[in-house]
């Protein structure tokens, strides 16, 4: 145990370093804060501007909360998967970590802390600019802050193990399979109903939502932060069903990434691809 | 004198269809890229439609989101593909190689710039027709033509936009990084790729349109969707505009390549590794 936490907090620290050590923190802090801000502005103005009035500011508070907690989804997921094919092809250190006494799988979830760290200072700014810019009440009176930090903690270990499988799916597949990695996140963007209300979508592809754990973690943290849900497909449900839901899925990740990063590294070392080469 | 000169075109030319190519062989070797490359695209910009939807904005802003879509496309592949690439051949070692050859740089980012093109129309492609056809978004084809013509005009200023910037990018470390990123939701926002970029005020309007695609898309939904598009700029006055702004990047960017080059060989940031 204590040689896991070693290894964590070395990944960690490295992760930090390959992700930091170019800049200084302040100008690192404006490229890491630059994309959520655009992000919720973009919003800001559609639902401005597009709705023509349609929209009430509740519903731009509903579609900002789901975006704002999308960065941890988007940042992690596409991170982790990342740093395999960085440091398999640019650094070329892949191979040397893998000779090295510790397991890969550690190491990966150590080096993606770090993105959950800049992920959550995006996240952390753009819910202060929705209070302080655009004038948008975040938390309501009855939001326990305490049981708001449990939640977003328990969707992101979820989203770590997601991240591992697409880590594992990295180790055998060439530098641009990038794109369906990216593209899974935008799938998710889509289907979790993140900037929309899920009863938008046609039932096929509401049916796939209800399938996926991040519809349920987000229709928590903006019951968390509003006080009421924004999804009607997901009304049935209490808190409590939405918690049970989140926390079965995370169990089910955990032991899916285990078993398929296992399956996808051994291949990997069969095939001879963990010092393979394919950014051309 | 003559056939020197017929001979410098040739080579120059080889290098433009050679590096284009490529980039064409490589869009299509793996399946997964193409898949990549025009479904996941496409769902992205398919839950901004949605959003619009939820929104109960008017239908022709279905059209705008679907056409911003589409030349977000280029817009990426000018930062990914153009701008970092120079980045990405140093970190490769092979950066060196381009520079020894007897062909000009310019050649080599054409060759890119057409390479590039060419692949990200496919991803194009695949958000314009799903568009049309998934969400029926109304795209009067009556005047394809005049659109088509602005967005060529168009393409031609970014991807010279994108030389300048490969010229940045050629001495710049991992900072090239998080400025890609740093170039891609803020620009998103500022050249209006989702809504009508007037709507955020004539001030910050105009300095967005300093990026061709800003200008581009603007024309282009004028084109489509006349004044209901809410241009920023008489439509007339677009295509004379990225004209000009072709040229001027054009220029700029010789000069820039080779300013940053001889900078590079002076502080010995043209290599990174010993191969």
């Amino acid at each position: 145990m204590k040689r896991l936490a070693r290894v964590l907090r070395a990944s960690a620290w490295l992760g930090w370093q390959v992700e930091a050590n170019w800049a200084d923190p302040l100008l690192f802090l404006i490229y890491a804060i630059a994309k959520p801000l655009a992000t919720t502005l973009i919003l800001f103005f559609m639902v401005k501007i597009v709705s023509q009035g349609n929209a009430t500011g509740e519903t731009f508070r509903f579609i900002f909360i789901g975006n704002t907690f999308f960065i941890y989804v988007t940042e992690v997921l596409i991170g982790i998967s990342w740093t395999v094919f960085r440091d398999r092809e640019d650094y070329e250190t892949l191979k040397y970590i893998y000779v090295a006494p510790m397991r890969l799988l550690p190491y990966l979830l150590g080096r993606a802390f770090t993105r959950v760290g800049t992920a959550t200072v995006g996240v952390v700014v753009a819910l202060l600019f929705g209070r302080l810019v655009l004038g948008l009440s975040i938390g309501a009176t009855a939001t326990n802050w305490l049981l708001l930090v449990a939640a977003v903690a328990l969707g992101l270990v979820g989203v770590l193990w997601l991240g591992i499988i697409l880590a594992g799916t990295s180790l055998v597949v060439a530098r641009h399979s990038m794109n369906l990695n990216e593209g899974l996140s935008g799938l998710f963007y889509l289907l979790c109903g993140a900037v929309f209300p899920l009863d938008v979508l046609p039932a096929w592809a509401r049916s796939i939502s209800l399938a996926l754990p991040f519809t349920y973690w987000l229709e928590l943290l903006r019951r968390l932060l509003t006080g009421r849900g924004f999804a009607a497909s997901l009304s049935g449900m209490t808190d409590a069903d939405l918690w049970k839901v989140i926390a079965l899925a995370t169990v089910g990740l955990c032991a899916l990434a285990i078993l398929w990063f296992g399956w996808c590294e051994r291949v990997a070392r069969d095939r001879g691809l963990i010092d393979w080469k394919t950014n051309y | 004198m003559e056939s020197r000169l017929k001979q410098v075109l040739a080579m120059n030319l080889a290098a433009v269809f050679a590096r284009a190519g490529v980039r064409v062989k490589a869009s299509f070797r793996e399946s997964s890229w193409v898949i990549g490359e025009t479904i996941f695209p496409f769902l992205s910009m398919s839950a901004f439609v949605l959003v619009y939807r939820g929104l109960h904005a008017p239908r022709e802003y279905e059209g705008f989101v679907v056409l911003g879509g589409a030349m977000i496309a280029y817009w990426n592949n000018v930062i990914w593909g153009m701008a970092s690439q120079f980045f990405w051949e140093r970190e490769q070692g092979q950066l060196q190689l381009y520079l020894i050859t007897p062909v000009s740089r310019m050649s080599i980012l054409i060759g890119m710039a057409l390479g590039g093109i060419a692949m990200t129309t496919t991803r194009a492609a695949a958000i314009l027709i799903g568009g049309m056809l998934l969400f029926h978004v109304e795209l009067p084809l009556s005047r394809a033509l005049p659109a088509f013509g602005l967005f060529l005009l168009t393409l031609g200023a970014a991807y010279s936009l994108g030389m300048i910037l490969s010229s940045l990018f050629l001495l710049w470390g991992r900072e090239v990084w998080h400025t890609a990123t740093i170039l891609q939701e803020p620009i998103y926002l500022f050249s209006g790729f989702y809504f009508p970029v007037s709507a955020m005020g004539a001030a910050v309007a105009i300095a967005g349109s300093i990026l061709p695609v800003t200008l581009g898309l603007d024309g282009i939904r004028q084109v489509f969707y006349g004044k209901a598009a809410h241009g920023l700029l008489p439509l007339a006055w677009i295509p004379p505009i990225q004209v000009a702004l072709t040229l001027v990047f054009l220029l700029v960017a010789s000069v820039m390549l080779r300013y940053m080059e001889n900078l590079g060989k002076h502080e010995g940031r043209l290599t990174v590794r010993g191969d």
